[in-house]
């Protein structure tokens, strides 16, 4: 009979951490080799439409083996090789939403932001890459503020006004959330432009749509992408 | 003896020190292979050669374009508007968006070069170049030559190329348009420029064998899209081997490559001639 109450005590405690520990590495080890778990790591819910998609769908491995991996990091670190390696995975760019997601047509395609002109809109929004208006996991659809239009377009000057109410009076008064009443910023929607201001979607419903709510603006598109991907 | 190099510099140094020597033997051996870099290897050239290749190759498909398909065209009664890719419109590209479906068409390739338009009295506002853009485009307007600059923000080398009216459709369509800021515009003036990047400084041959591969399969796509939307006209055109030139018809995509590459590839084979001789004297002048 232990008369000794602290090292009972102490054992428990060691016990426990021995059953924490084994759980913790088998967690690991779930996470590492069954695919379903991988949801568990992910930062969070997936975008609109994103749902059904695997990890690897976007997360693709970089190339080389661990060793490699590493060895070119130190080297990176040290001066010794000009580019920085991706290690264990490559970073999610935006090859991997055009696998699905390219199309004949965009008002605003993501590479257009890399003519040097466009340097508001790449330190502002980084509108270069898919992800800065589509932060993953999310939950929603778009994560870009529905103002920032005004980053480039507020020079908008139009000698042929088509609208009822001037862009220029719409921009001196900074009604910026108006602009997705009539424009979708990608164009892929089959629509007529809105040519009077009233007939604009109500920001409610825009807002709505970038949260991942039904879009105002149709389901007939210009150009259908990938899987169907909008 | 073991035992007494323990006790001299204590396990715990030891131990690290066979640490140490063991990740520098991870990190540093040379097994496995070392991860390759992305780098242009073996013989290469500036990619201001690059540039100039694939302007050249830019020049002929705009000219063809604008003369050949949109001003012989627009005799015989083919439409060409700037709306074309509305479907109640039955119309083609004009020259500038024709080059941007070629622009669009290049990103598709994955090839990481960059083909865009501007100018300083663009018709579309959002053209209108600025910043750094604006200052190479300042001296290019001077000089009537063509401007290389490394834009550090987007690690993109950047040549700016001049963009003139290369037919009389260029100017009427400049001048008579009711957005333009400018309607003065002469045959041969430098309407604006067209920006090319890509992110080496060097770029080996086949890269850039596959640069003017990627960007003629551009041209061809924009050309499809055209042909596409000619489908859907009521009266379309007969498609086939002759040219508006002669009536009522159009080039096939391959009537239409074949007469591209019949004016563009002297000009390319010699300039890659030329930069293979470029790239063997870089590569003999490395190695001494």
């Amino acid at each position: 009979m232990d008369k000794d109450p602290g090292s009972k005590r102490e054992r428990f405690i060691k016990r426990a951490a021995y059953v924490i520990g084994t759980l913790v590495v088998l967690a690991g080890l779930a996470l590492a080799y069954i695919p379903q778990s991988s949801r568990f790591a992910a930062k969070g819910p997936a975008n609109t439409g994103h749902e059904k998609l695997a990890c690897t769908d976007c997360h693709k491995e970089a190339p080389g083996t661990l060793r490699q991996q590493l060895q070119a990091k130190v080297r990176y670190d040290l001066g010794l090789r000009e580019t920085n390696p991706a290690f264990g995975h490559d970073r999610v760019s935006n090859e991997q939403c055009m696998d699905c997601h390219a199309r004949e047509q965009d008002a605003h395609p993501t590479h257009r932001f890399l003519e040097p002109r466009f340097k508001e809109a790449r330190d502002q929004l980084g509108a270069e890459s898919c992800v800065s208006c589509h932060h993953e996991h999310k939950g929603v659809r778009v994560t870009m503020a529905p103002t920032s239009c005004k980053t480039c377009h507020q020079d908008l000057a139009l000698k042929n006004d088509p609208l009822d109410v001037s862009h220029r009076e719409l921009i001196a008064k900074a009604q910026w959330t108006t602009c997705l009443g009539c424009h979708d910023y990608h164009g892929n929607h089959k629509r007529l432009t809105q040519q009077k201001l009233e007939d604009a979607y109500a920001t409610k419903s825009i807002l709505n749509y970038l949260a991942g709510g039904p879009s105002p603006y149709g389901h007939d598109l210009k150009f259908p992408t990938q899987w169907g991907a909008k | 003896m073991a035992h007494a190099i323990s006790r001299r510099f204590g396990s715990k140094r030891l131990l690290a020190l066979g640490f140490f020597v063991l990740a520098a033997i991870y990190l540093f051996a040379t097994r496995p292979a070392p991860l390759q870099a992305e780098q242009a290897s073996g013989r290469t050239v500036p990619v201001e050669t690059v540039f100039r290749v694939v302007a050249a190759e830019n020049d002929v498909a705009r000219k063809l374009w604008t003369a050949d398909i949109v001003g012989a065209g627009a005799k015989v009664g083919l439409k060409f508007h700037e709306k074309w890719r509305e479907p109640a419109m039955q119309a083609g590209p004009l020259p500038a968006l024709f080059l941007r479906e070629a622009s669009m068409a290049l990103q598709k390739t994955r090839t990481p070069l960059g083909l865009f338009l501007g100018s300083d009295f663009p018709i579309a506002q959002s053209n209108k170049f600025s910043g750094i853009q604006a200052d190479h485009f300042a001296r290019l307007r001077q000089s009537g030559e063509p401007q290389f600059f490394n834009a550090t923000d987007i690690g993109r080398f950047t040549a700016i190329f001049p963009d003139r009216a290369v037919a009389p459709g260029c100017v009427s369509c400049h001048n008579e348009h009711p957005n333009s800021p400018k309607t003065d515009w002469k045959l041969g003036d430098i309407l604006g420029a067209t920006t090319w990047s890509y992110p080496k400084e060097r770029v080996s041959l086949e890269e850039l064998v596959q640069i003017v591969g990627a960007l003629r399969a551009s041209f061809g796509a924009a050309y499809d899209a055209y042909l596409a939307k000619v489908a859907s006209f009521p009266n379309p055109p007969e498609i086939g081997e002759r040219w508006p030139a002669e009536g009522y018809f159009i080039p096939s995509k391959r009537v239409f490559l074949a007469e591209f590459e019949r004016r563009a590839s002297a000009n390319t084979v010699e300039r890659l001639l030329l930069s293979l001789a470029e790239a063997k004297a870089a590569s003999l002048s490395a190695e001494r």
